[in-house]
């Protein structure tokens, strides 16, 4: 549909009825910080002083009944909205390619209940996780979902592409984390999930729309998950001469006990990041371990640790640089302390079993420095499973060979991504791990999943026949 | 804008690591609202994609409390570039008629809110203490033409505790308004001097308002203002009087918090005064958010341009005081008070310091 100047205002009035004129906006301030997101091209586009594609309309609905006016309004006028939770994605999702509305989630930020008979809090999810590990404190619990962008990411935006903190091998990933969700689909119907996560009333509805991205629906309310704080914290890290080893150890560990944290670092990282921010100076794999709990349990798993690394030539390194990493866990995250602009850079994590990560971290690590001499590519192994693990892995292009021009910095950008993501796949992993897939993957995921995207697209034309939510994302 | 805005810029725009702390952006749930915006449309503006203009109304929607340089553990500063495109602005000319006006008051009236004269009660009470003492007490714009009966409260405080201390009638602007309005303006030094001579001619000056004391005690010597009169906070000050005795507490059976102002915990280390005079009168409890971690709970200043967003502030920090089991918030910035108490609820007390004193 052609909008026009007249038609825009006309939009613009019955938005400003729905969410109120304070919140809705087309001024110049709120249409620039809603185009920009943490997505490595995006922020490029910037700082070469570009203006990202951006929103015609920013409107910040408080609840789920705003929420369905909005999307009724953008339904009949046939508009795209886009979802906007914390903008820390990586993956461009939040980006308004195709302007229309962006429907900005942290008014919906209120905390609705903390339950400590149930173990959750209920919340909207424009609530900053930090909120919410607040709310938890409060009462003496935490949410134990510490990604580095706790201090700035939303519950819908973790929940929307699937994210993961620092302490998932015990704790589980987002989409283990949340109860019951309301979400407002694309017609404006508000629905509430299961009460419950574990049953056989059908497929899961919670798993349904989590991660799909704002493309399905907007989730407007979840209850998540709270936790006691543990007795007993303990951290260790070890030095592996041969990431074999280290694999082989860490498995067979996961067969006796699960550990809070296990990050593994190759011999890069270990000798650039890890040593820049945690102070370990010798070569080899470093890797960390934190296990938590009541006093006793943690008595026994620090035994069991032990005795497993030793097992496999693990040099113990104490508690000192364990510590020291989890202080700094969420520093890596502010600049200056990592990759930053005019580099380029991109992680491109992927998860697999344990009889496939090894060979998927060769050939991603093969498949970026032989197709691209002038990247760099380190990686760690931070979440950790019975059955198998995420690898972590990043290229670094540095300045001087970064491409001056936006568009050809752009090509080169994608020529990496495609490569290594296609190196994952074609050795048994996924597209993604846990930073979603947005407009940066959205095409390899048919290489992924082939036929089986049909059911991704089946549900997007029943959902969203106007095609409105967050197109270009996700594949769809 | 200097080169080292332009860095604090640049490393600002792309990061949104101190969102949780901004009272404003927590307020309002606006992306605007955060470091990371201002320096995103700043860093635009550098570069040439968009007008000063279109970002100035962004740029007057901080409260320039600090908290998002506290919390920064590379040590950015985006108060530093705040300051600077309103400075900008101001030479510039593209400064919102809105901010025009208050600036053109503080000129004329040495307040932004363009007054002349305290009320008639408020007059009466500072010509009580017309003579030259050793001890002045500086009231501050806020307290004596927004927020009359705090002076009078402050005024009580000390009479109460037999302090001999001057009120001056025509007091001096301090310089904090057109310092946070434009900056680092010829006419804010004028004031700052202006206020520092009279300053001097007391041996010990108590500052009511948090406001003035930081900019009296932080900025003037910054500014290469002299100041020879020793500055104390009123906070520091009633502290000192109860240990002294001067102050003969009394159980008020209250549990309450305490709303550190930013000026004080985070720019002037002083946290514990206030705390010692409220546990003297009540039983105390801390907010999550608190001492050199404080949350702004809103400002008179503010609230002339954006009335509504200070009442969402001073609302989230009430919820905030609420969920730590408290019936009382004690305040000790006239700002502060008035904004929490602007907020129509029933569910907790706002005191300020004097009142918990007096027992009002």
């Amino acid at each position: 549909m052609q909008t026009n100047e007249f038609l825009q205002a006309m939009i613009l009035t019955e938005l400003e009825d729905a969410v109120g004129a304070e919140n809705c906006s087309a001024n110049p301030i709120d249409r620039v910080t809603h185009s920009v997101d943490y997505y490595w091209l995006s922020r490029m586009w910037a700082d070469r002083g570009r203006r990202m594609p951006e929103a015609d309309i920013v409107v910040s609905p408080k609840d789920a009944q705003e929420t369905a006016k909005v999307l009724k309004i953008a339904n009949y006028y046939k508009i795209p909205v886009t979802c906007w939770g914390g903008g820390g994605g990586t993956q461009g999702g939040a980006i308004p390619v195709c302007g229309g509305i962006v429907l900005d989630t942290k008014r919906m930020d209120r905390i609705y209940e903390v339950n400590t008979e149930s173990m959750y809090i209920e919340c909207g999810t424009g609530a900053i996780y930090k909120h919410i590990e607040w709310a938890a404190n409060e009462v003496g619990m935490a949410t134990m979902h510490y990604p580095s962008s706790l201090n700035c990411s939303t519950v819908g935006g973790f929940l929307a592409h699937r994210g993961i903190g620092v302490v998932s091998t015990k704790y589980g990933k987002i989409d283990d984390m949340v109860l019951q969700m309301e979400v407002v689909l694309p017609n404006g119907d508000i629905i509430h999930t299961s009460p419950a996560p574990k049953h056989a009333a059908g497929p899961d509805l919670n798993q349904i729309f989590i991660g799909s991205e704002g493309t399905l629906g907007i989730i407007t309310k979840a209850q998540m998950r709270i936790f006691a704080q543990p007795e007993e914290r303990r951290f260790r890290g070890f030095l592996f001469q041969d990431m074999h080893a280290a694999f082989t150890a860490s498995r067979e560990l996961l067969q006796k006990f699960k550990p809070s944290v296990m990050r593994l670092y190759d011999p890069a990282e270990t000798a650039t990041l890890i040593k820049k921010i945690v102070g370990v100076e010798k070569p080899g794999a470093f890797m960390n371990v934190a296990y938590e709990g009541c006093r006793e349990m943690v008595e026994v798993e620090e035994r069991i640790l032990l005795d497993t690394f030793h097992k496999y030539g693990a040099e113990d390194l104490g508690s000192e640089y364990g510590e020291k990493w989890w202080e700094e866990k969420i520093t890596f995250f502010y600049p200056g302390h990592m990759m930053d602009l005019p580099q380029m850079f991109g992680t491109m994590d992927t998860i697999a079993p344990y009889g496939k990560i090894e060979e998927i971290y060769d050939a991603m690590k093969d498949a970026v420095e032989t197709n691209f001499p002038q990247a760099r590519f380190i990686a760690h192994f931070s979440h950790w499973y019975e059955w198998g693990a995420m690898v972590y892995d990043r290229f670094i292009v540095e300045e001087e060979h970064v491409p001056k021009d936006p568009v050809e910095a752009l090509r080169l950008h994608q020529q990496i991504w495609t490569a290594g993501v296609r190196a994952a796949i074609a050795h048994g992993g996924v597209v993604n791990d846990h930073h979603g897939v947005g407009i940066k993957l959205g095409r390899l995921m048919k290489e992924q999943y082939g036929p089986a995207m049909q059911v991704f697209e089946g549900l997007k034309r029943q959902l969203d026949p106007n095609g409105i939510m967050n197109p270009f994302k996700l594949g769809l | 804008m200097t080169e080292s805005s332009k860095k604090n810029v640049d490393s600002c725009r792309f990061c949104w690591m101190c969102r949780h702390i901004c009272p404003i952006g927590k307020a309002t749930g606006q992306e605007r609202n955060n470091a990371r915006a201002r320096a995103l449309g700043l860093s635009l503006v550098n570069r040439n994609a968009l007008g000063l203009a279109e970002v100035i109304d962004n740029l007057y929607e901080c409260a320039c409390c600090g908290a998002c340089t506290k919390e920064c553990v590379t040590g950015w500063d985006p108060m530093l570039f705040t300051r600077q495109a309103r400075l900008d602005a101001a030479m510039e000319g593209v400064l919102p008629e809105y901010i025009g006006r208050l600036v053109d008051n503080c000129l004329e009236t040495g307040n932004a809110y363009g007054i002349t004269e305290p009320e008639d009660f408020v007059q009466m009470e500072i010509q009580k203490h017309e003579k030259q003492e050793e001890i002045l007490l500086f009231l501050g714009v806020d307290a004596r033409y927004r927020a009359p009966l705090a002076a009078v409260n402050a005024i009580r405080v000390l009479e109460t505790a037999k302090v001999s201390f001057t009120v001056l009638e025509k007091e001096p602007a301090s310089g904090w308004q057109l310092e946070y309005l434009v900056s680092a303006v010829k006419e804010t030094k004028e004031q700052m001097t202006a206020c520092a001579k009279e300053l001097n001619r007391f041996q010990r000056v108590v500052v009511f308002d948090p406001q003035d004391a930081r900019i009296c005690k932080r900025e003037y010597p910054e500014w290469g203002v002299e100041l020879t009169a020793e500055v104390v906070t009123f906070t520091a000050f009633v502290a000192k009087l109860l240990k002294t005795g001067a102050l003969c507490p009394q159980n008020r059976n209250l549990t309450a918090v305490y709303q550190d102002p930013f000026q004080l915990a985070r720019e002037l280390d002083e946290t514990q005064p206030a705390r010692e005079v409220i546990s003297a009168y009540a039983a105390r409890r801390e907010m999550l958010c608190h001492g050199k971690d404080t949350m702004w709970a809103g400002n008179l200043l503010m609230r002339e341009w954006m009335p509504e967003v200070m009442l969402l502030v001073a609302a989230d920090r009430i919820e905030q005081a609420e969920r730590a089991g408290a019936d009382a918030i004690v305040t000790a910035s006239v700002s502060e008070y008035a904004s929490l108490k602007a907020v129509k609820q029933d569910k907790i007390r706002i005191l300020s310091l004097e009142e918990l004193i007096l027992g009002e």
